[in-house]
């Protein structure tokens, strides 16, 4: 059974702020949607609707499964060790794969030439790797932090459970 | 296939996967979208006001918040868009996978709601990166989008709103080993409906998945919020220094850089883009006035004879960087004066180059009345550099820097 300490909207309310919300957003998608067709050229919105698609497709079939590979295969192969020090390990994996992903394109556009030198200036590739050097150490370091405070808490001889 | 979807679902519940746990990131990624587009609207009629409107000149680094807002929240939505999807993600192996026509629809929306919200900031970002792989226009796409984006967004509350009520506050201390299932749609009770078990390799693959030991719920939801927390922490505080001149130091993956720079200041439109030195660095350059049917002339000289003014004003780009720089040079206001205009009347401002969007642009009244507006000369103590607009360039307070007219050239009262 769904309950909450809070008391619910009344159901009238609830009803008129669902319809309100759906129709006003309807609107805004509606407005998108000419604001596409009136600006960008025709030819141009195939492309449009690709990277859309692209994207979805990136998403629910690349990026997921690896998140899940990953969950999966970390889960196996910390399978002695505290979830804490597991999910230090996924964090860490986790952190790096995103900041990857937005400093790569930085890299490559800066790889084909900006147009001017004060457009992405800085050594983004050795950036990243110190970036990663980072998240190892400090996984690494707050792991075994992790782990020694498990073992002393299992070896010390407990009394609640007794 | 139905047996699949379910078995799908029944192994991508978490103890995160929850309803509370989308509300709790979709409310952070929420606010994120909508300070985007509220900012977003705020520079996009800067650039393309209506008759009507008129701009505040003050606080003076005004767009510079507005859009180093735009620009971070815009980052921080990759981290939270993503930590978004990863908890809703079981949703998409709902079976049937469509049940009524307002189903088909809520689902057509969210799928459009998602592609678009990461093609918008994908896009956003490849733009602060001055790099355009992709086969249509920025500009015109990232606005049309943004209503796209906003209009599915309060679709999507609307028909998610119960649930979002329901789970607005955390409920009193649920179940240490609670599973939820996502929504209230029971996931993992296929196995109870007679279904065998999946045989061949899926079966394999699915007995690998179900041996693997699982963390305790709290861990893992701790965990996650840990993480999502970190990384927006991260990918903000590791660029937001392009900007926000505190983060300065750990400013290491911002596409600009603070001081770098032709006199200490980063430079969007160079002069050889623009194909403005031979004009600019020409002895008969002068600066015109036009009020009604009189023009007056400005060499370099008579505007260095007339008093001068010194300002601290920021250059601040749609992109999302800024620098703080001292200005000097002439009040436009009295400029105007010099020439027979009135400080009431808005301007149009003309530049040396030869084509380009912002080659001609407007100046509303506003801006022109406004003491801290300046035709600046110099830029931190030196002779303006030709790459910040020599002989004389616009800078006002509160302006995106695609405003801050360089290189210019002439300068018209519009009649009211």
């Amino acid at each position: 059974m769904m309950t909450t300490s809070s008391p619910a909207l009344p159901s009238s309310r609830m009803r008129a702020a669902r319809v309100v919300l759906v129709v006003v957003g309807a609107l805004g998608l509606a407005f998108g949607g000419y604001l596409m067709v009136d600006t960008v050229a025709l030819r141009r919105l195939p492309g449009v609707a690709l990277w859309i698609g692209a994207a979805i497709v990136l998403h629910d079939a690349v990026i997921s499964p690896l998140v899940f590979g990953l969950g999966v295969l970390t889960r196996r192969a910390g399978h002695r060790l505290a979830g804490a020090i597991i999910v230090t390990v996924q964090a860490a994996i986790v952190l790096g794969s995103l900041m990857t992903l937005i400093v790569l394109p930085a890299i490559a556009a800066q790889g084909l030439g900006p147009k001017n030198p004060t457009i992405l200036p800085l050594d983004y590739a050795r950036n990243l790797g110190l970036f990663w050097l980072t998240l190892a150490v400090a996984s690494a370091l707050i792991s075994v932090w992790l782990y020694v405070r498990t073992r002393r808490a299992n070896q010390r001889p407990s009394r609640i459970q007794s | 296939m139905r047996r699949l979807m379910y078995e799908a679902r029944a192994q991508l519940a978490s103890p995160v996967r929850n309803p509370r746990m989308a509300t709790v990131i979709g409310r952070l990624l929420g606010l994120a979208f909508l300070l985007c587009f509220g900012t977003g609207l705020f520079s996009h009629f800067l650039q393309q006001p209506l008759p009507w409107m008129t701009f505040p000149t003050r606080p003076v680094g005004l767009y510079q918040v507005s859009q180093g807002t735009h620009i971070i929240a815009g980052i921080a939505c990759f981290p939270l868009l993503l930590a978004k999807l990863y908890v809703v993600f079981p949703q998409l192996f709902q079976y049937p996978p469509v049940t009524s026509f307002a189903n088909f629809l809520e689902r057509a929306s969210i799928a459009l709601f998602v592609g678009a919200s990461l093609v918008e900031i994908t896009i956003g970002l490849l733009n602060t990166y001055q790099w355009y792989p992709f086969p249509f226009p920025f500009k015109q796409v990232h606005f049309a989008l943004a209503f796209v984006i906003v209009g599915s967004l309060l679709v999507h509350i609307g028909v998610k709103l119960p649930l979002i009520a329901a789970h607005w506050r955390a409920e009193p201390a649920p179940g240490p080993e609670e599973r939820h299932p996502v929504d209230t749609v029971e996931a993992t009770s296929a196995d109870d409906e007679g279904l065998s078990r999946t045989r061949g390799l899926t079966g394999r693959v699915l007995a690998y998945i179900d041996s693997t030991p699982e963390l305790p719920a709290r861990t893992s939801r701790r965990g996650f919020l840990a993480t999502v927390a970190l990384a927006v922490a991260a990918v903000v505080g590791l660029t937001a220094g392009q900007t926000f001149a505190p983060l300065d130091a750990v400013n290491v993956f911002g596409p600009r850089k603070k001081g770098v720079g032709q006199q200490g200041v980063p430079v969007n439109r160079t002069s050889a883009q623009a194909k403005v030195a031979t004009a600019a660095l020409s002895a008969d350059w002068v600066l015109t006035l036009a009020v009604g049917d009189t023009e007056r002339s400005f060499s370099r000289a008579d505007l260095a004879a007339l008093p001068q003014t010194d300002v601290d004003l920021p250059i601040a780009c749609v992109e999302g960087w800024s620098q703080m720089a001292a200005w000097r040079g002439v009040r436009l206001r009295d400029l105007v004066d010099a020439a027979g205009g009135s400080p009431e009347s808005d301007l149009r401002l003309i530049s040396l180059e030869q084509r380009g969007g912002f080659k001609q642009t407007e100046m509303g009244s506003e801006y022109v009345r406004d003491p801290l507006t300046l035709v600046a000369l110099e830029l931190n103590g030196e002779i303006l550099d030709l790459e910040h607009g020599y002989p004389a360039r616009m800078i006002a307070p509160g302006r995106p820097g695609v405003l801050q007219t360089k290189w210019l050239s002439r300068i018209e009262a519009i009649d009211a």
